[in-house]
């Protein structure tokens, strides 16, 4: 069991965004959070990397309670999330970008001993992150646009770099906030290589997404949110039949399978 | 690069050819006030966060400095190590108390100015210890180790040039250093996207500290230099008109550059003593010059000339 949501709840005022919702996320697995606007995946995917405090419930990664812990630790411990928005450094170059990203890396490989990278010890650790935030982006398709500031970059390409440097993060556990919404079909296809590219080289992934087709294909198992409540979980063709599902697709105007 | 190389070579060959004690005397204003400015620029140009805690370091360890040496019989270097370790304390217990509860912009700005104003009063009403409003003065001068003659005192407009340009080489290799690392990539993070630098596992409470008592420490330097190289130190040392002072000059420089720091302190202290004005006129002039910078060269003159530069083309 790689990660464990126990009755995870969050109330904002007299809202409640999320409701007592429990699931796993197997290790190596792919897993769907689909829902309609509004339903909390950002929400609940944000108390799963620490970002905002849970109301009550607890989120368990590895045997030890993480929803009280900073995000700069959960982080650490192998739990990354991307931004629906990307969030980005602009005045920096993209390559930049993800060489920032490069922190967890660079504390695993030198703990400490980073003090000596001060006075110019440690030069090859450092050029082997700078090689492998090249290769990082080549996977994301980004090569291209390295020198560039990451604040002309297209949409597309800010989603990309902001998977990229997620990446760069070396997640055990990788969560994706809505990474299809608002890409072209090619951007999606693209898309759809890395995410299936990383799965094999052993990352588990949790996408949150509302659009149920681009899930449909990648995910092993789908969890379906309405108004904060988990209303099915299983495989992704029985869920996305499921009739509680369809009602809340189709029932708020929302479908867009 | 290579124009940063030669503009410290003309620096360092500077009194070879320049040997009005007027200039050179502005240069060692320009080089006590750029440690002052560069390790400002470093917490605020760099890591984005603006702190009036300066000047209360500047003065805490120019008392301490002086106050160390003369008590103890202490040489002035020894003196100055156990002033730098105060600027760290003080540093991160401000600093703490500021990041811990998030306090960002104009709310770090207040309450950094609070406490300098705090240790102001402190040294200002502790008449036993600093002798209150009237100040103390400074005798003795600080040595150094010269080959051949061994150890000397500092004495004379040349020998200060070169003991504050050292000074200020060495703070801005330091501050280079920690910014060409990983240090200065966390910094920026926190600049550029705090919540962003934070899901990127970058622990940004202690990076901003660190960057907080980098720069205080190295500044508590420009302290002991400034109280022995006038002769002279009062509370006014602690003033929150040194804040604006140094942030005038890292604004019109460049912020985020480390010679920007001290083109602008060049320009600020050179300026009231090239040109004769009484002390209403020339603050009017420094706002003027503040407002213009900060409407026509938001990167000041360093960032400016370095986006111009860009645009030519290499």
């Amino acid at each position: 069991m790689a990660l464990e949501v126990r009755e995870l709840s969050k109330r904002f005022a007299g809202l409640v965004a999320v409701a007592a919702v429990s699931f796993t996320v197997r290790p190596g697995e792919i897993l769907g959070v689909i829902g309609p606007n509004g339903s909390g995946k950002t929400t609940l995917l944000s108390m799963m990397a620490g970002l905002l405090p849970p109301t009550s419930g607890s989120v368990i990664w590895k045997g030890r309670e993480i929803q009280a812990l900073r995000p700069d630790i959960i982080a650490g411990l192998g739990v990354v999330k991307s931004f629906q928005n990307p969030q980005l450094f602009a005045e920096l170059s993209v390559f930049d970008n993800v060489r920032v990203a490069s922190h967890l890396a660079l504390k695993r490989a030198l703990g400490l001993r980073r003090g000596l990278e001060l006075l110019g010890a440690a030069r090859a650790v450092e050029k082997q992150l700078a090689r492998r935030v090249s290769e990082v982006l080549a996977l994301c398709n980004l090569d291209g646009a390295a020198g560039q500031l990451a604040g002309n970059l297209s949409y597309g390409e800010e989603k990309m770099l902001g998977i990229a440097m997620a990446l760069m993060c070396e997640p055990e556990l990788l969560l994706l906030d809505e990474p299809a919404s608002g890409l072209g079909r090619d951007e999606i296809r693209n898309l759809e290589e890395v995410l299936v590219k990383l799965h094999a080289a052993g990352t588990t992934l949790c996408l949150v997404d509302h659009k149920i087709g681009f899930l449909r294909g990648l995910a092993h198992r789908v969890i379906a949110l309405n108004h904060g409540e988990k209303i099915a979980e299983g495989a992704p063709e029985s869920v996305l039949n499921d009739p509680a599902v369809v009602e809340a697709y189709l029932g708020t105007g929302h479908a867009h399978a | 690069m290579i124009a940063q190389a030669l503009l410290w070579g003309v620096l360092y060959a500077l009194p070879l050819f320049v040997r009005s004690d007027f200039l050179l005397t502005i240069f060692i204003f320009t080089f006590i006030y750029g440690i002052l400015a560069v390790t400002f620029d470093l917490i605020f140009g760099f890591t984005g966060q603006l702190s009036m805690f300066h000047p209360a370091v500047f003065g805490v360890s120019a008392y301490m400095t002086y106050l160390l040496a003369s008590q103890y019989k202490l040489p002035f270097w020894v003196a100055t190590v156990p002033s730098a370790l105060t600027a760290v304390v003080l540093a991160v217990v401000v600093g703490s108390i500021c990041f811990k509860f998030r306090l960002k912009t104009f709310y770090f700005a207040v309450v950094t100015l609070a406490f300098a104003e705090m240790i102001r009063l402190v040294v200002m009403n502790w008449n036993s210890l600093t002798n209150g409003t009237l100040g103390l003065v400074v005798s003795g001068k600080p040595t150094i180790y010269w080959p051949g003659s061994g150890v000397v005192a500092v004495r004379g407009p040349i020998a200060w040039y070169y003991l504050t340009l050292a000074c200020l080489s060495v703070t801005v290799l330091i501050c280079a250093r920690c910014l060409r690392a990983w240090m200065g990539r966390c910094f920026g993070a926190i600049r550029l996207n705090e919540d962003l630098a934070r899901t990127l596992g970058i622990n940004v409470f202690r990076y901003k500290l660190l960057a907080f008592a980098i720069g205080n420490a190295l500044a508590s330097f420009a302290g002991g230099l400034y109280g022995y190289y006038t002769g002279y130190i009062d509370p006014g040392y602690l003033g929150i008109n040194q804040s604006m002072e140094i942030l005038a000059m890292v604004l019109l420089g460049g912020q985020g550059t480390l010679l920007g720091p001290i083109v602008g302190s060049f320009v600020l202290t050179g300026l009231p003593h090239a040109i004769d004005l009484r002390a209403e006129i020339r603050a009017i002039l420094y706002g003027a010059i503040l407002i213009f910078t900060i409407l026509a060269m938001p990167r000041g003159i360093v960032g400016t000339l370095g986006a111009w530069k860009a645009r030519r083309g290499p």
